[in-house]
C-alpha cells in the first residue's frame, strides 16, 4: 500500500547552456533588477514628497532652492502616473497637490459630488474632488508645468540617461541661480538649444490648450477672456503665449496631451457622461477632466 | 434602539466583522465562539453610535496564535537553528474608516503595529487604497521598519461574505514546514515542481498564505471520494 510514489512530473532536461541565451538572461535579469530599483526609488521620493516642504510656510510661488532641486531631483525618475500618485497621496494627507505647496488643498463648501464655484463666468459645476486637489488655480498651473516634462517612458528604460532637468515656475529666480534655468527670456540666449526646446514646446501647449478653453467658452481663439486673464497674469509668465496665436505642439508625447490646461476643474462641455456611474472613485479624476 | 430602523452600513459591517473573527478563527488564531456568531442587536448596542452608525474604531481587535497555529508556523529544527521561534505572533486587526486610504494611513498603521510588538497587521479598508499603497505594502514586507509578519490589507466588500463557506470551495490547509519537507521527500519533488497557487488568490489570502508556503487542499469528488492536491504559494 505505501510504495514509494514516483515522481509524476517531467524531469528538467539538462542540455548545455547556449551562451546566447545566458547573455539574454543576464539582460533581462539586469532589466529587472534596475526596474526594482527605479520602483523603489519612486516609492521613497513619494513618501518624502507627500510631507514636503518641510517648512509650513513654504510658498510655492518662492521655493527655497534646496526644496526647488530636491524636488526636481526627485521627479526626474517619475512617470507622469508616478506624479499623479504624488498628488493623490498628497490629497490624502490633506495637502495642495504641488509638492513645493505647504498649504491644504481647497475645501468645497459639502460633501456633495458636483460643487458650485463663482468664477468671472457666472457659477459653474465642477466636480469636488477635482476641486480639492489644489490650493489655488496658481498651484496647479505650477504644477502642471511639472508634469508636462515628465517622460512618459519608465526610467529604466530611457536611452541615454534620465533626461533633461525638470523647470520649475519660479518667481524668485535670480535665487536659484544656475539651479533653476531662467524662463524669463524665451528668446534669450541663457538658455541652451535644448532647453529652448522643451519651454517653446511647454508655452505651445499650454497656449494650445488655452485656445482649447476659450473655444470651448466659446471664445475667439488667441482672444483671452477675463477668467484666463486671472490665470495668466502671473509676474513671470511674460508675454508670448497670449499674443501670439496658439500653436500645435511641436513635442512628442510630454506636450501633446494638453496637460497644460491649467484650469483642471472647469469641466467639458462635450466631455463623456460619467453620471451613470456614481459609485466610480477614481482619484485621478482632475486629470481626466482636463481638455484632451 | 427599538423600532428604529438599523443602518445598511451598520448591517454590512456587522457581516464584515464576522466574517473577519471567523477567518481569524480559521487561521488558528484564538476566537471567542460568540464573536463568530454574535446577533446583529447585540452588534448594534456594542459597535453602534447614537445616530445608528458604526463607530469603525471601536470593532478593532487583537487576536493571539493557538498552541497548534504557533507549532504549525514554528520552522523545523536544523543544526543551524535548533530551537526555532514561531513565525507568527499577536496580530491587531484595524478598521479603518477614511474614504481615501494611501500611504499616509498606512505608515500610521505600520508605526502603531511597531509601538504595540505586534507581530502582523490586518487593516480592513472602506474602498480600495492607492496604487502606490499597495506597492508601498508589497514593498514593507522587506523593509525592516515594518512589523515582522507583514500587514494585509482587505477591503469591507471582499469580507462581506465568507468566501470559504461556499460549498464549491474545497478545503484548504496549510502544510507545516516538517510537513512540506516530508511531502516533498516522499515524492522526491522540488517545490517549484508544485502546481502552484497565487498569494492573491481570495482563498490564500484569507488563510494569509506567504509566499513558499505549501497548501493541501481537500475536494470531494463523486467517484474518487476525497483527494488532496498541494499547491506551492507563490
Ligand atoms: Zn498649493
Amino acid at each position: 500500500m505505501d510504495m514509494p510514489p514516483k515522481s509524476i512530473l517531467k524531469k528538467t532536461a539538462e542540455k548545455p547552456a547556449d551562451p546566447r541565451h545566458l547573455k539574454v538572461a543576464l539582460h533581462h535579469a539586469n532589466a529587472l533588477e534596475d526596474r526594482k530599483r527605479v520602483e523603489r526609488d519612486v516609492l521613497e521620493a513619494i513618501m518624502t514628497l507627500m510631507d514636503f516642504p518641510a517648512s509650513p510656510n513654504a510658498d510655492a510661488k518662492r521655493p527655497s532652492p534646496a526644496d526647488a532641486s530636491h524636488f526636481q531631483d526627485a521627479v526626474l525618475i517619475f512617470q507622469p502616473s508616478d506624479y499623479d500618485a504624488l498628488i493623490e497621496e498628497r490629497n490624502i494627507a490633506d495637502r495642495c497637490g504641488y509638492a513645493l505647496c505647504s498649504r491644504p488643498t481647497r475645501k468645497a463648501r459639502s460633501t456633495a459630488r458636483k460643487q458650485f464655484v463663482d468664477t468671472d463666468h457666472g457659477v459653474q459645476i465642477v466636480e469636488r474632488k477635482v476641486l480639492e486637489v489644489w490650493c489655488s488655480d496658481d498651484c496647479a498651473k505650477r504644477a502642471l508645468y511639472v508634469k508636462v516634462q515628465l517622460s512618459e517612458d519608465p526610467a529604466w528604460m530611457r536611452q541615454g540617461g534620465l533626461g533633461e532637468k525638470i523647470e520649475l515656475m519660479v518667481e524668485n529666480a535670480e535665487e536659484h541661480h544656475k539651479a533653476l534655468p531662467l524662463r524669463l527670456k524665451q528668446e534669450g540666449a541663457s538658455t541652451s538649444d535644448d532647453d529652448k526646446e522643451l519651454l517653446d514646446a511647454a508655452w505651445a501647449a499650454q497656449a494650445d490648450a488655452m485656445a482649447n478653453l476659450a473655444l470651448e467658452r466659446g471664445e475667439k481663439p488667441g482672444q483671452l477672456s477675463k477668467a484666463n486673464g486671472d490665470l495668466i497674469q502671473d509676474q513671470i509668465m511674460e508675454r508670448g503665449f497670449s499674443i501670439a496665436p496658439p500653436q500645435p505642439p511641436s513635442l512628442p508625447a510630454q506636450a501633446s496631451d494638453h496637460t497644460m490646461a491649467i484650469e483642471g476643474h472647469v469641466p467639458r462641455i462635450n466631455r463623456k457622461d460619467r453620471d451613470d456611474d456614481e459609485d466610480e472613485d477614481d482619484a485621478q479624476d482632475w486629470d481626466k477632466l482636463l481638455p484632451g | 434602539m427599538e423600532g428604529e430602523r438599523t443602518s445598511a452600513t451598520l448591517i454590512r459591517l456587522w457581516r464584515v466583522w464576522r466574517t473577519t473573527k471567523e477567518m481569524m478563527n480559521d487561521r488558528g488564531y484564538i476566537v471567542v465562539e460568540d464573536d463568530m456568531t454574535m446577533a446583529l442587536d447585540e452588534f448594534t448596542r456594542k459597535f453602534a453610535r447614537e445616530d445608528g452608525e458604526p463607530d469603525r474604531s471601536r470593532l478593532n481587535f487583537s487576536c493571539q496564535p493557538s498552541q497548534d497555529m504557533l507549532a504549525k508556523y514554528t520552522d523545523a529544527p536544523t543544526k543551524k537553528v535548533p530551537n526555532p521561534v514561531p513565525n507568527i505572533g499577536n496580530i491587531w486587526i484595524e478598521f479603518n474608516h477614511d474614504e481615501n486610504v494611501g500611504m499616509k494611513q498606512l505608515r500610521e498603521y505600520m508605526t502603531h503595529l511597531v509601538q504595540g510588538s505586534f507581530h502582523s497587521g490586518i487593516m480592513v479598508t472602506v474602498k480600495p487604497m492607492t496604487g502606490m499603497a499597495v506597492r508601498f505594502l508589497r514593498a514593507s514586507t522587506t523593509l525592516s521598519d515594518g512589523p515582522k509578519g507583514g500587514i494585509e490589507v482587505f477591503v469591507e466588500q471582499d469580507l462581506l461574505v465568507n468566501i470559504t463557506k461556499h460549498e464549491l470551495v474545497p478545503k484548504h490547509v496549510l502544510l507545516s514546514d516538517a510537513e512540506k519537507s516530508q511531502l516533498l521527500e516522499r515524492y522526491r519533488l522540488k517545490q517549484t515542481q508544485l502546481p502552484r497557487i497565487q498569494a492573491t488568490d481570495p482563498v490564500a489570502k484569507y488563510l494569509g498564505l506567504r509566499r513558499g508556503s505549501v497548501v493541501k487542499i481537500i475536494r470531494k469528488s463523486e467517484t474518487a471520494g476525497r483527494y488532496a492536491s498541494y499547491r506551492w504559494v507563490i
